[in-house]
């Protein structure tokens, strides 16, 4: 191949490439990327938006100034805690069902539609019901006394608030992913199986040397849209704690604490800043977890 | 799978799939239930799920009181629909020229479609009220249908699920002169069936179910969505428990139908994957 | 050739969405058509006998309440035929919708404020003094003081008042026959007494609390007040650990974790207090105007009075909620917007909106004229208005807030102290406070 037209090529795929993301930009781009860079902006700023607008460049001094900020690092603390807690249960979770329900079994189908329930039930009838269940009186305490263990304040012991939580969120986040997987397990051939069976693999083997290497990039796109929702976490923590983030700042959230600088001190600067040290730590966790997984090796 | 060898092992495979289900059927059911209840029957602390007082007055309260009911039924599914169709088809075509196209700044596009999502939305949202003033959206249909035109969230799944695919066939579809839309039209987006069902399925969700956009772009009463509309009998004390339960019906149960129609999809053999 | 196709494809799908948004986008402009002439046009100076549109911004209510409203809106339409009024209901996050809308200056003309956001509206100069409007007919001195007042800021007037509740006792009758209690408690000592005899268990379980409490600062603001404590001081710092406060926070907090005679509403399962009353789990309740009807309509066998609430430290005491009606300073309709006001506010349109009883009257005389004052349920309502502490206290009111209910709880709870709570809750928020300036 000559030169020139190895050049022709390059830019006739930088031509179909652009084609194809031509929608992509501008939807994104105006809608998203712009207000994040907005916000970026106003991370170096102190701000006044409501009233007489005015930024004021401050250079780095709402990022020194979450480091004296002692609710910004527990609310770091907690929204970590949960995604390590919450991300590897629900994503194993939504294999294990999906991979169930890929099977060959009976009423398959009404299992994946029972399954899927929690996703599309609205979040204020989910957290109503939780609170049902999770009161000193509720459900869940009943049945733990039933099999002979005490109860909890669920709600309103800061020991056990957030694991309430985690548990709820693993629940109705997990069939989400289900179907991500379900979608990815249909692209696996059978004859893949079939030649593994015949070497004798058994049903754990096939599993592990076949199922989970070729479902990678569905495992990786869960685990990272995992890490991105749990480091967001606001709309549970908000409904239980009233919006406090208590009881002692334990369900506390980065996100939660965005929203209370943001909408209810109005000081947006400080609430960029601690959005873009959210997004920082996402990012880092992102790409750690992406050598892990090295998915790029796959091609 | 292991289970399925023994008699035994379906047996207790069968029971803890039963026994999952009633966990995540419960709360839905209940939540049925309890829009056929009278508020006092739902205040009461009673956990039947038997309506004593069956009444269908909360249905018939929303739905015909209203009368912008079955305008901002219109417009929640106008805006679902054309989210779902631009969604499906841009997702797709931002997700495989990702995965499969070589072109200069691919990386960075990636990383930066990952990123913007990493700024929470409680942020974002001021900044996109005002550039849907800035443009002159605010109360149009466009300020919500733009804005969910694409998604992030999905060309990275669509990425992820175009990554997985063999090559050969598109080098084949290549080497017979078909250029990249046409291996995408002819090729790609046939064998991506199961994925773009779960696509359809999360974004038609995603936007029926919408709230913070219209709650922040609409005040005109008239281009609210479903949404939006059955939240206004929200007290500032008190929450009126049945008219929410059977407004929550209205929510899910389109999603429910969506997913299960889409839900064949996920099939073996629809896709001729591996070569076959 | 497949390219071409291609291309046809998107461009066919991208005119059908562009159709669909611009045919939505003239939809939505014949129907906010009058909308927008009326507050895209120029100044109020134009004659008032020229056709405007007033836009009015609230939060969602029960459809009786919306019924109600609009009636009230009809009335003023008729009484001023060349104003039209468009209500824009905001069906959550009301305040951050509102604040959203005034940055972007598209905000409403009239909107509904709580007391206890006006400080930090006034403080931002986006509402409209309203002072220059007041004529001698619309009789100020009418309203309830306090009411008035928690809209005022250097004596400048900013809203004014709609409706309000304070807080009243809600005591179960058939309880206290039960308990042997012939009297409602008047002093906080003979509540505490009371409550213990009201407790009931079952077992080791309490299925019925003497006494259901909301550990919240917006319940609990007059109890740091009764021993001489403040919530925050004139700099807007919090100050609601002083030893003055903790003396009036320690009754409540003690009877729940001491006498074990108190609970709150999510130890029971139920939402808030009226459904932890009117399920029977609490015998005695604080809570306003808002409960009656709910009451009414949901728990028919219920038999309740209302009483003032106990004195702490030998003097009355309680909250007071009120939400006003507010000018956009930006409005391009201050006349008509102010006639909405006046109307709203005034006698007769107050008295409409109060007619049946879901919300109480600010004005004094309208209050009497519906009998309101002489209610054998709502006359304890009304009756503490004259001492009530509105529930508002300076800007910075958020984090201290959100600071105190944090730790509260907790306290409340029995995992911490009150005074380790209090003091950490109050330095981080003073803490919070000073990195904000």
């Amino acid at each position: 191949m000559t030169q020139a037209s190895s050049w022709k090529k390059k830019l006739r795929n930088n031509a179909t490439g652009y084609m194809f993301l031509l929608p992509t930009i501008l939807v994104l781009g105006t809608f998203l990327f712009l207000p994040v860079f907005y916000s970026l902006y106003l991370s170096g700023h102190k701000v006044n938006l409501l009233g007489e607008v005015s930024y004021k460049w401050v250079g780095f001094k709402n990022f020194t100034r979450m480091a004296a900020d002692e609710r910004a690092w527990i609310a770091l603390k907690n929204t970590a805690s949960f995604a390590l807690f919450v991300v590897p249960l629900q994503t194993a979770f939504a294999i294990l069902l999906a991979v169930i329900l890929n099977a060959k079994l009976r009423f398959k189908n009404f299992f994946r539609i029972v399954f899927f329930m929690p996703t599309v039930t609205s979040s204020a009838v989910l957290s109503l019901i939780f609170m049902w269940i999770y009161n000193s009186n509720g459900l869940l305490n009943r049945v733990l006394e039933f099999i002979g263990l005490h109860g909890y304040n669920w709600l309103g012991d800061p020991a056990v608030a957030m694991k309430a939580i985690m548990l709820m969120n693993i629940w109705s986040t997990a069939p989400f992913f289900m179907v991500v997987f379900l979608a990815a397990l249909q692209d696996i051939p059978d004859s893949l199986y079939e030649s593994a069976m015949l070497d004798g693999a058994g049903a754990w083997r096939r599993f592990i040397s076949i199922t989970l290497p070729l479902i990678k990039p569905a495992t990786f796109f869960a685990v990272v849209m995992g890490i991105i929702g749990t480091f967001q976490l606001f709309d549970q923590s908000y409904i239980f704690s009233a919006g406090s983030g208590g009881p002692n700042n334990s369900t506390l959230t980065v996100a939660l604490l965005i929203y209370q600088y943001a909408f209810k001190n109005l000081d947006f600067g400080y609430a960029s800043a601690l959005a873009v040290m959210l997004a920082a730590v996402i990012m880092i966790v992102t790409l750690i977890q992406r050598m892990l997984f090295a998915e790029e090796k796959l091609n | 799978m292991v289970f399925q060898q023994t008699k035994w092992g379906k047996a207790i495979l069968y029971f803890l799939l039963f026994a999952y289900g009633c966990i995540t059927v419960a709360p839905f059911l209940w939540a049925l239930s309890s829009s056929f209840k009278p508020l006092s029957e739902i205040v009461s602390g009673g956990i039947n799920f038997i309506p004593k007082q069956f009444t269908f007055q909360n249905y018939y309260d929303i739905f015909v009181k209203e009368p912008l009911f079955l305008r901002w039924m219109y417009n929640s599914a106008l805006i679902a629909v054309v989210a779902t169709v631009c969604n499906t088809l841009f997702n797709s075509m931002a997700g495989y020229a990702l995965a499969r196209i070589e072109f200069t700044g691919s990386k960075v596009m990636f990383i930066l479609i990952l990123a913007v999502q990493m700024i929470p939305g409680q942020l974002t949202i001021v900044p996109a009220y005002l550039i849907m003033k800035q443009l002159d959206l605010l109360n149009t249909y466009a300020a919500l249908t733009l804005p969910m035109m694409a998604n992030a969230t999905f060309i990275f799944m669509m990425r992820q699920f175009f990554l997985s695919f063999p090559k050969e066939l598109e080098e084949a579809a290549a080497m017979d002169g078909l250029n990249r839309f046409g291996v995408f039209f002819r090729i790609a987006l046939p064998l991506a069936v199961p994925a773009l069902a779960a696509q359809t399925i999360f974004v038609f969700m995603g936007a029926w179910n919408e709230f913070l956009k219209p709650l922040m772009f609409m005040s005109d009463k008239s281009m609210f969505t479903l949404t939006l509309g059955l939240n206004t009998f929200k007290g500032q004390y008190i929450s009126h428990w049945n008219y929410i339960m059977a407004a929550s019906m209205v929510f899910t149960l389109p999603a429910l139908l969506i997913y299960a129609f889409f839900n064949r999809f996920f099939i073996k053999g629809i896709s001729f994957t591996g070569g076959k | 050739m497949m390219k071409k196709s291609g291309v046809v494809l998107l461009s066919l799908m991208l005119a059908v969405v562009l159709m669909l948004s611009a045919c939505g986008k003239n939809e939505g402009n014949t129907n906010t058509g009058t909308a927008n002439s009326g507050t895209n046009q120029e100044p109020a100076k134009e004659p008032t006998a020229e056709n405007v549109t007033v836009t009015l911004a609230g939060w969602g209510a029960s459809p009786e309440e919306q019924d109600l409203l609009n009636q009230t809106l009809k009335e003023f339409e008729t009484k001023y035929p060349n104003v039209k009024v468009k209500y824009e209901v905001i069906a959550d996050q009301y305040m951050d919708v509102i604040k959203t809308r005034l940055i972007g200056g598209e905000g409403p003309d009239v909107f509904y404020l709580d007391a206890f956001e006006a400080p930090g509206l006034i403080d931002k100069n986006v509402l409209e003094p309203l002072d220059g409007y007041v004529t001698p007919e619309f009789d100020v001195a009418d309203f309830e003081q306090p009411m008035v007042d928690a809209f005022k800021q250097e004596g400048v007037s900013y809203g004014f008042p709609k409706d309000f509740s304070t807080l009243a006792m809600f005591y179960n009758k058939k309880d206290f026959a039960e308990a042997g209690i012939t009297t409602p408690p008047t002093t906080w000592e003979e509540l505490q007494a009371d409550a213990i005899k009201l407790t009931k268990k079952e077992g080791n379980k309490t299925v019925r609390y003497g006494f259901g409490v909301a550990p919240e600062l917006a319940r609990q603001m007059f109890m740091i007040q009764a021993f001489g404590g403040k919530v925050s001081d004139a700099e807007g710092n919090a100050t609601f650990a002083s030893p003055e406060a903790l003396k009036g926070l320690e009754l409540v907090t003690n009877m729940h974790s001491v006498d074990k005679s108190s609970g709150e509403p999510k130890e029971v399962g139920a939402g808030w207090g009226g459904e932890m009353f009117g399920q029977g789990k609490a015998s005695i309740v604080f809570e306003g105007n808002w409960a009656i009807p709910f009451l009414e309509s949901n728990y028919k066998d219920l038999e309740y009075g209302t009483a003032e609430l106990p004195t702490v430290n030998g003097t009355k005491g309680t909250m007071a909620f009120t939400v006003a009606y507010v000018m956009n300073k930006e409005s391009k309709q201050k006349e008509a917007a102010w006639q909405l006001i006046s109307f709203l506010t005034g006698k007769e349109g107050m008295k409409t909106w109060t007619s049946k009883g879901f919300a109480l009257p600010t004005r004094k005389s309208v209050a009497q004229e519906l009998g309101y004052d002489k209610d054998e349920l709502r006359s304890a309502i009304v009756a503490g208005a004259s001492y009530a502490t509105p529930w508002q206290a300076g800007s910075t009111l958020p984090t201290v807030m959100s600071n105190f209910n944090n730790q509260f709880v907790d306290t409340f709870m029995g995992n911490s102290k009150l005074e380790d709570a209090m003091k950490k809750a109050e330095d981080t928020a003073n803490k919070e406070i000073a990195a904000a300036k």
